[in-house]
């Protein structure tokens, strides 16, 4: 299992995976709004979503969780 | 006659020389069979081994040997000998000498005993002296309330001795030192640690702690463990150590890598090295790297790798002031220093922590005489209740004012944002300043402006929100860098992919400034 955890506050602009999305590695699976800059995420490895803990437009802080995939 | 004859054989030395081989033997016992054993059986390494593993083979010569307290019986026959539980020599990394030291756990948990403080108190002293790099391999915690000697009250020291830390300053001052947590690290050790121009811990077996779980129990009721209180979670994140690497052997590869950037002194220039990588390499992904939605991140760490010499980047406080990207690397052989703004975390702003680093990382340049090459993405001091709290302008401040005071070359490259007074600590004095075309700059990043300068026309027209759009937009598309060209603002505007040809260049042009700068800085870096 690996998690996916914020490296920053910052609100969630858009979320481009749910849970049961097959994923490879480099996959866009979110993207963040930090001081006016998108930060996308990308899936580290490859695998199935198994769960997305964030929503559009979540206010989100440092070291939380978002995404747990299944390698 | 007889008797005559026996007294001469008497009057040879053969007994102490062979009390001295007894002594050495037992010496390299450590602290005994069961303790070695019961360290190895904990993951970790010996004193010992631990140097053995970072020297070239063979090439460790020990300082202080005799050290240490011999046991007798009521004869007067050694019976043991307890060597002092610090072991400190002179070694080579690379064919270069090097002064090596660190506390022995397996006696005493690595308190010092009296032999071994002096003899870890003389390590600074030895690399100060002798003018080569100092490694410090930790392991151990300072002081107990039953003395060093472990009899309730020592004579104190006088109040004329050496200022106790002096040492510890000027090594810092005059040789690169570079140390590693590698167990559990404590008082007086963990301060020595933090000593460094590079400090590396290793997560599998070291916490480093300024007290530990029972005096922090006894003091505050909290119950923490070693882990929670000292682990790598912590200290590799709040900059206490520059990196973490995953057990002793990883910390102790750092340690080397880090040592083949820096010269022996500040007499000396780093070494430079001959460079397989052409000059003229290009990159053709350098002239897409930078989005042009002004709002879309990019990887820095991906222009740091393809500019410099492959696979040369070492980089130092990853984990800590994260905006900030700082680390050594080499460009046509040459050692330098890079920063660089990481977009990807909080959009590359001068955070406290983020200038704090930049400051000790343009010190540790001024101190090695080793250019600087900077990659520019700052839009500004961070902002927000959390960073006034922090004092950010304050420590930003520090930054701008540090790099106004440097003396080595530095050549800037504009890549992206350049606002604000926080800007001005990615130039230096005399910089040559390069731009790519997504360069802009000015006195604060356009939408912040837009909101303050156009507050009022935005609050009255009819969809306030397009507004403040169009009028963003109307000022970004004035930020070309071709009128600072015109002007002379930068040395040149450039295709990126030419970032490497026109850096190693540059550093082939300030080499001869070089020798110029040796010789103990007007500033030099502190913890």
């Amino acid at each position: 299992m690996i998690k996916i955890e914020l490296e920053t506050g910052g609100s969630v602009w858009k979320v481009l995976t749910k849970p049961g999305d097959q994923v490879e590695a480099g996959d866009t699976l979110f993207i963040l709004e930090v001081m006016k800059m998108e930060v996308p995420y990308e899936a580290p490895v490859a695998g199935e979503v198994t769960s997305v803990h964030i929503n559009e437009g979540d206010a989100v802080e440092e070291d939380q969780l978002a995404v747990e995939i299944s390698d | 006659m007889l008797a005559q004859l026996k007294y001469y054989v008497r009057m040879n030395w053969k007994t102490e020389t062979d009390e001295i081989v007894r002594r050495r033997r037992l010496a390299l016992d450590q602290g005994g069979p069961d303790a070695i054993a019961k360290h190895h059986k904990k993951g970790r390494l010996t004193i010992r081994e631990r140097i053995n593993k970072l020297l070239d083979a063979g090439s460790f010569e020990e300082v202080g040997p005799a050290a240490g307290t011999a046991n007798h019986d009521e004869n007067g026959e050694l019976t043991g000998f307890d060597p002092a539980n610090f072991v400190l020599g002179f070694g080579k990394v690379d064919g270069r000498r090097i002064v090596v030291g660190g506390e022995d756990f397996t006696m005493r948990g690595g308190s010092p005993s009296p032999a071994g403080l002096r003899k870890s108190v003389y390590a600074e002293e030895l690399a100060v002296q002798y003018k080569t790099p100092l490694v410090r391999l930790h392991e151990g915690s300072g002081g107990s309330v039953g003395g060093t000697s472990g009899k309730a009250q020592s004579l104190p020291g006088p109040v004329n001795a050496p200022a106790r830390f002096r040492s510890v300053a000027q090594a810092m001052a005059t040789v690169p030192v570079a140390t590693a947590a590698l167990g559990a690290v404590a008082g007086l050790p963990a301060g020595r640690l933090v000593a460094s121009h590079f400090s590396v811990m290793s997560k599998s077996t070291a916490q480093i702690l300024t007290a530990g779980p029972a005096v922090v129990a006894r003091a505050m009721g909290e119950q923490k463990t070693k882990e929670e209180l000292g682990g790598w979670k912590v200290h590799t994140k709040n900059g206490t150590v520059d990196n973490g690497a995953d057990n002793e052997t990883d910390c102790l590869t750092e340690i080397r890598k880090f040592l083949s950037f820096m010269p022996d002194n500040v007499n000396q220039l780093a070494p430079v090295i001959d460079c397989e990588d052409p000059i003229d390499r290009t990159d053709e992904t350098l002239l897409n790297i930078v989005p042009r939605d002004r709002r879309q991140a990019f990887d820095m760490r991906r222009i740091i790798n393809s500019v410099l010499d492959q696979n040369s980047f070492f980089e130092m406080g990853a984990g800590y002031g994260r905006s900030q990207i700082t680390g050594l690397a080499r460009l046509n052989g040459q050692p330098v220093g890079i920063w660089a703004n990481n977009c990807k975390f909080l959009a590359g702003s001068m955070t406290t922590d983020g200038a704090h680093k930049a400051r000790r990382f343009m010190e540790l340049c001024e101190t090695f005489s080793l250019p600087i090459i900077s990659l520019v993405d700052e839009p500004g001091f961070m902002i927000g209740s959390q960073a006034e709290r922090e004092a950010t302008i304050r420590h930003g401040t520090s930054a701008v004012l540090t790099a106004a005071m440097t003396t080595v070359p530095w050549a800037s490259v504009m890549v992206r944002r350049s606002f604000g007074v926080a800007q001005a600590a990615h130039y230096g004095p005399e910089g040559f300043v390069l731009a790519w075309p997504s360069a802009e700059s000015g006195p604060l990043p356009v939408e912040g402006g837009v909101a303050v300068a156009f507050q009022r026309e935005i609050a009255a027209a009819p969809d306030p929100e397009a507004r403040r759009r169009e009028l963003e937009e109307q000022l970004a598309a004035r930020q070309s860098p071709f009128p600072r060209a015109e002007a002379l603002g930068v040395h040149d505007l450039i295709d990126p992919c030419q970032t490497r040809l026109e850096l190693c260049r540059w550093v082939d042009r300030v080499q001869h400034l070089l020798p110029a700068l040796l010789g103990p800085s007007n500033f030099s870096i502190r913890p």
